[in-house]
């Protein structure tokens, strides 16, 4: 069994390609139930930003952009959707948080974590950035910077 | 020809991958003999030898036929798992497989799945590979929309325990309703919930004095209007018999209760939240003799403590764990759940201001209080007698505060205040422990400086206590070379006397590479047995040294 992984891991990752953003419904701040793939499919760039109330970089991140937000989307049309990945424990937190931060963003509750397991995420903050559907950049980790590498991604795709 | 064959195959193969989605997690580790904190030994598998260990995971999903996807998990434990994970986690083997359905109207599921109802206190299924957790349940799963203001949940399975199933069977429905919608309510919402959960298991006992039926109710309620919200959910759960170290007490049963309450108001730049819970005998497990297991294996339920999760390495020594089961281990230790709340505030303080300045200054407060049930027991008979809202013994508490400042476009800073207090006796059903009152301060401070994503970051931590036990102090280095390459090295030392962790240093060093979802981390270091944490669960891990390597990979 462990060979046929191994060999099964090695042929999967000479296959490696763009995939497609997965169709999930989530729910946002208001309650109601938001698609996931209905979103993503525009010829705008939207950037998903997987993060948790009690993630430190995640919030760095998240209040970095927000300091550049308003440019961002005059230039580019460009739109960040923030999935937080809270569970019952700290989800509480999620909209005081949000607004006690004047965030502008677009907020999707990812609760018991369907959206992060269809993706594949294993490690917060996470960042994706999709067009037409399709998935053209993907980024784990954050470090002070690297929201302005994340915008020339964005500015060169939506042109 | 042979090209237009080639072409097609290719076409093909491109089309059918296009469906695919692959995640790939590696997690290595070489543990070293340690001069200070002795040679290695796994304890659970009463192993010395095997010192280099790996767990990985391989998931594939794949969509088909417009509204089909299947999934496979294969994990891989050798030769033996991580420190501390259950030893059920042993050899290779498929460890997730589904088939889902899925259109506007309803969605269906066999084999394994996930499930959570309301906000988990009566059912969750989730994975969590770091703390060892995977309780899927493995059967069938059908969900039916009819309108858009409600939903209706069945399901039945069996719960996974390492690469097998429990020996119990689960029920569950589900419905929400949104009355909201009905009534067509302009500027509010209103929705209602209610949950059946059923766990049918065999018993050896003769004349049990429970059934081999339990059964548990949750009602939810959740209202919100403009910049107010409140919500509510309470449990019921019927008889159900109390385990000690694995054994069956047939003498000693109880139904369990949970009450949830919680409220908030929020505007830009403003925002507060309040929770109020109250447990009683909640412990929900697929076996009745794994009741309070280590491994964190078989829970039903979701009760996370209801307490802020910290960030940093010295905020993380003293962590409540939720008291959710009924513990009669002692006349001088005895529980039956816990009542307690917590309340968050956040602000801004506008830029422009004297405090705010140029860029405004973010402010983050929380204070959580819990208690036991206040009430009479009794050792001898077996029996307790609690009150509603009363507060018993004190068993944690946290305040905190957080603010956050943007000092220029180069520089930022975190300052971190915490004070704790901690029944260790109660949390760790330890009969010396102790009643720990710590204070804790953390400074962060970030530098931008040369090309885009270069920069370092400092950290200082110092923790002091009201025991001789504990005084640490603790610092971190990172330096980012690029948003794709970061070094790090961090070290937290005990000068206090606890015997386990005086004078050591936990160091650790390492670095991590990402490009795209792929993340590639190298560490060496000195462990502290402790809690690791994630999303309010905790499971404890021991003392460690050694080298570990982590790969994740997506695509």
């Amino acid at each position: 069994m462990k060979y046929l992984f191994a060999a099964f891991f090695i042929s999967i990752s000479l296959l490696m390609h763009s995939q497609e953003f997965p169709d999930i419904n989530l729910n946002n701040l208001d309650g109601n139930s938001i698609s996931v793939k209905a979103l993503t499919d525009s010829s705008d760039i939207k950037i998903f930003s997987f993060w948790a109330t009690w993630c430190v970089p995640c919030i760095n991140e998240l209040d970095a952009i927000a300091d550049v937000y308003e440019d961002w989307q005059d230039e580019t049309n460009v739109e960040l959707i923030a999935v937080s990945t809270d569970d019952a424990r700290t989800k509480k937190r999620v909209i005081p948080l949000v607004n006690g931060k004047g965030w502008e963003y677009q907020i999707l509750l990812d609760e018991n974590q369907d959206l992060k397991r269809a993706l594949n995420i294993n490690v917060l903050p996470y960042v994706v950035v999709v067009k037409n559907g399709e998935i053209i950049h993907t980024r784990t980790g954050y470090t002070p910077g690297s929201e302005e590498e994340l915008y020339e991604v964005v500015k060169e795709h939506s042109k | 020809m042979l090209l237009t064959f080639c072409f097609t195959v290719n076409q093909m193969s491109a089309q059918l991958l296009d469906n695919l989605r692959v995640g790939l997690e590696s997690n290595m580790a070489w543990y070293n003999d340690d001069k200070r904190t002795g040679p290695f030994f796994d304890g659970e598998n009463n192993d010395g030898d095997e010192h280099v260990r790996v767990n990985s995971y391989l998931k594939l999903d794949y969509d088909f036929l417009e509204n089909f996807t299947a999934t496979v998990q294969i994990e891989s434990y050798e030769p033996l798992a991580l420190l501390n994970y259950s030893p059920n986690f042993e050899g290779t083997d498929f460890g997730i497989y589904s088939l889902n359905y899925r259109s506007d109207k309803l969605e269906a599921s066999a084999g394994h799945y996930y499930e959570q109802f309301g906000s988990g206190l009566i059912l969750r299924n989730w994975e969590d590979r770091q703390l060892g957790l995977n309780n899927a349940l493995l059967g069938g799963r059908v969900k039916y929309m009819p309108t858009n203001f409600l939903s209706l949940t069945g399901l039945y399975g069996k719960q996974r325990v390492g690469f097998e199933t429990a020996d119990s069977d689960i029920f569950g429905f589900n419905t929400e309703i949104d009355i909201s919608n009905i009534f067509k309510f302009e500027n509010s919402s209103l929705n209602l919930g209610i949950s059946y959960v059923g766990r049918q298991e065999k018993t050896d006992i003769e004349e049990p004095n429970f059934d081999e039926l339990t059964n548990a109710f949750s009602g939810r309620i959740d209202f919100s209007k403009g910049n107010f919200y409140a919500n509510a959910e309470y449990v019921t759960k019927s008889d159900d018999v109390f385990v000690i170290n694995g054994q069956v007490i047939n003498s000693f049963v109880n139904p369990g209760n949970a009450l949830l309450f919680n409220t908030g108001f929020s505007k830009k730049g403003f925002g507060l939240d309040a929770t109020f819970r109250r447990l009683e005998n909640m412990g929900f497990f697929s076996e009745r003799e794994k009741t309070g297991n280590v491994f964190l294996e078989n829970n039903i339920n979701f009760t996370p403590a209801l307490t802020k999760q910290h960030d940093y390495l010295l905020t993380n020594i003293f962590v409540y764990q939720a008291q959710s089961q009924v513990v009669f281990a002692d006349p001088e230790l005895m529980e039956a759940g816990e009542i307690g709340g917590q309340i968050d505030v956040f602000y801004n303080i506008k830029k422009g201001t004297a405090l705010g300045g140029k860029y405004g200054t973010k402010l983050a407060f929380n204070a959580s209080y819990w208690a036991g049930l206040k009430g009479d027991y009794d050792f001898d008979n077996l029996t307790y007698d609690v009150d509603y809202f009363g507060f018993g013994e004190k068993y944690f508490s946290d305040v905190s505060l957080e603010i956050r400042k943007k000092w220029n476009k180069k520089m930022n800073s975190i300052f971190y205040y915490v004070n704790q207090y901690y029944n260790q006796r109660t949390i760790e059903d330890n009969f010396s422990g102790e009643q720990i009152k710590t204070n804790i301060i953390v400074g962060e401070t970030f530098y931008k400086f040369g090309r885009i994503g270069q920069s370092v970051r400092l950290e200082l931590q110092k923790l002091w206590s009201n025991t001789e036990n504990h005084d640490w102090v603790g610092g971190t280095i990172e330096y980012n070379a690029s948003p794709r390459l970061s070094f790090y090295v961090n070290d937290i030392y005990n000068s206090g006397t606890d015997s386990s962790t005086s004078e050591n240093h936990y160091y650790n060093f390492g670095g991590s590479y990402n490009k795209g979802a792929t993340r590639f981390s190298l560490n060496y270091g000195r462990q502290r047995a402790g809690l690791v944490c994630v999303g309010g669960v905790c499971r404890f891990v021991p003392e460690a040294t050694g080298l570990s390597a982590s790969l994740l990979m997506s695509f």
